[in-house]
């Protein structure tokens, strides 16, 4: 029983993961074909770099990561800490506004983006693919606020006031110290979120500014280079790390 | 004595959702007194508290402090500190820095701060925790630095909601007295809010019992004691027995079938009363000399006295006594008048017969 146990959840990993195993051992393939192995080779990884399109959409990809983490981790801080100071319906109906774009399919969030930025005729590019990463990164920074705020004690600010804070100095000094550590686990999440997002991205974008996912699908279609493979597998190791990062955080808080 | 007075509450009333928690409190309260609002929960005793502090704003009525009305004035204006029920120390300073949090918004001097710091953890025996964070404190030290945290701004009026109320019995006794004594030495006046009776009857110059967002009886721990205004403050304070009677004329009473001789006058004729008896000053008798006989229904040892609840005329009376009658036996009854105490009866419902302890 215990052995069939094994072998039963060792089977669901190995179909898990077999694609990004495939995709890692290919990137590391020397010749061109994907039939056939020919050596290992860090040769993909060396045209990576230089191949001036995928770096410019490395730089986009992390600077828009970098940017939409700040601003949606400051809006969606201050937003957690007005929707706690809140009576109790309110505040759920905050929480229920705020959990419907999560669980809203990508592309609906990206085509109503879209229409949006078209309505009301802006043009596309770098600015409009950042603040349609900030919007979907927002919702992600309260809720991992919320719990902290939640876990003070509810006296904390009164007490701050009592000893003379003005409410501005109590909100820094007392309140912001105290959900610090959701605010960064906030922060990273939306780096991440950013960082992996494809759908989103590619609706709110023109196709001079591409980000490394968007790049990637376009040139699959005019057929996969090995250097995207590099690429893939790069992304993908650089998004485990961040998820191992965070559920850590997370865990430690919850303990 | 106009002059003395500090804070004084006039005609507050608060209500929440449609739900009255204050109607209309007038309360004062002198320098270097030490007060405290005892009531149930719910009674508004915390509500009363925060207004005073400021987090809380009256529907109507005033607060006057100084003489000035302070009623639109913000918490970190007003020149009084409180000590919160759970302590709401901030986890992420340190010991030291809880307790400066204060004095650095003053912009005092590094030095000025650190004598004052030293003096401070000296007051509430915690020499040398500085550099401790809170979360690492027992709750009784985090009860001592939250106490310093106010302290330390030299407040005139320090306001403590429920203080010991986390602690246990043996602690929370030991804090009373450290309390009582700190404020004796600083001169500082304390207003405490609990709902433990005997915390109030230890610590208090003045006890304010409230009772459904209102103050039933202003008095010192004595008055209070002895010559509770209705039923509810007797049975809120101390353990009681109250008998439904009539005044059959000045100086004499009937309850439980009998009549008893007692000292209160001013009732009127055939008036019906609320007649109060403390288990402790009930008198065990020989069956033929008692003013009333009864049967001993049930005895428990408590420690210092064996209390017995004994059915005599058709009431069930406790008594609190030093020795042990058993179960079963008759015995006779007796109180001096002077342990008569006769009250006007409630006009509202009679609250449940809850007691705190």
């Amino acid at each position: 029983m215990k052995l069939l146990k094994r072998v039963y959840l060792g089977l669901i990993l190995f179909f898990l993961y077999i694609p990004i195993i495939v995709l890692i051992v290919q990137s590391f393939n020397a010749g061109k074909s994907r039939a056939k192995w020919e050596g290992f080779s860090f040769h993909w990884y060396e045209e990576l770099i230089h191949d001036p399109n995928i770096m410019n959409a490395l730089v986009i990809t992390l600077s828009i990561a970098v940017l939409a983490a700040l601003f949606s981790t400051i809006l969606g801080t201050f937003a957690a800490i007005g929707i706690h100071a809140m009576k109790r319906r309110p505040q759920n109906l905050m929480l229920t506004l705020n959990n419907i774009p999560m669980t809203m399919p990508d592309i609906v969030t990206g085509i109503s983006l879209m229409l949006l930025f078209i309505f009301t005729q802006v043009e596309r590019g770098f600015v409009t693919m950042l603040l349609a990463h900030i919007t979907f990164d927002v919702p992600y920074v309260i809720l991992s606020v919320m719990p902290k705020l939640k876990q003070m004690n509810k006296h904390s600010y009164e007490a701050a006031l009592d000893l003379g804070a003005t409410p501005m100095y109590a909100l820094f000094h007392v309140i912001l110290p105290e959900v610090m550590p959701g605010v960064i686990t906030g922060a990273m999440l939306a780096f991440t979120l950013s960082l992996d997002d494809f759908t989103i991205s590619y609706f709110t974008t023109n196709p001079l500014v591409q980000n490394l996912s968007t790049l990637i699908y376009s040139q699959a279609r005019k057929g996969i280079k090995p250097t995207m493979n590099a690429l893939s597998a790069l992304m993908f190791v650089a998004l485990l790390v961040l998820l191992l990062v965070v559920n850590r955080r997370t865990k430690e808080e919850d303990a | 004595m106009e002059e003395q007075r500090l804070i004084s509450l006039e005609n507050i009333s608060k209500h929440y959702d449609g739900v009255t928690v204050l109607d209309n409190i007038n309360l004062y309260i002198r320098k270097k007194e030490f007060v405290t609002l005892l009531g149930p929960s719910g009674c508004g005793k915390t509500t009363t508290l925060r207004i005073i502090g400021g987090f809380e704003t009256a529907d109507s009525g005033r607060v006057m402090f100084d003489s000035k009305d302070i009623s639109g004035i913000p918490p970190y204006k007003r020149r009084v500190n409180t000590v919160f029920q759970k302590y709401a120390l901030f986890p992420h300073l340190n010991v030291q820095d809880n307790i400066a949090f204060g004095l650095k918004l003053k912009k005092m001097p590094k030095d000025e701060i650190a004598r004052k710091v030293d003096y401070m953890l000296d007051l509430v025996n915690l020499k040398g925790y500085h550099k401790r964070s809170v979360e690492s404190l027992s709750g009784g030290q985090q009860q001592r630095i939250a106490i310093a945290r106010a302290l330390v701004n030299e407040p005139e009026v320090l306001l403590l909601d429920e203080p010991l109320g986390a602690l246990d019995l043996k602690l929370r006794k030991e804090m009373q007295l450290e309390l009582k004594a700190m404020q004796q030495r600083l001169g500082i006046t304390f207003l405490y809010v609990t709902h433990d009776q005997e915390e109030a009857l230890t610590m208090s110059d003045t006890i304010v019992v409230m009772q459904g967002g209102r103050i039933l009886q202003i008095g010192t721990p004595k008055s209070i004691y002895d010559e509770p205004q209705n039923a509810f403050v007797a049975n809120f304070i101390g353990e009681s027995n109250i008998f439904p009677g009539v005044m059959v004329r000045d100086e004499l009473v009937h309850f439980c079938g009998v009549d008893f001789p007692c000292v209160d006058s001013g009732f009127g004729e055939d008036k019906p009363v609320d007649v109060v008896i403390r288990p402790e000053d009930i008198l065990l008798v020989g069956e033929d000399v008692g003013q009333v006989t009864g049967v001993i229904k049930s005895v428990l040892f408590k420690g210092v006295h064996y209390e017995m609840m004994i059915d005599a005329g058709h009431s069930i009376w406790k008594v609190h006594s030093t020795t042990m009658q058993p179960e079963g036996s008759r015995v006779g009854l007796a109180v001096v008048p002077f342990n008569i105490h006769i009250m006007h009866p409630m006009e509202d419902e009679k609250p449940t017969e809850e007691k705190a302890q």
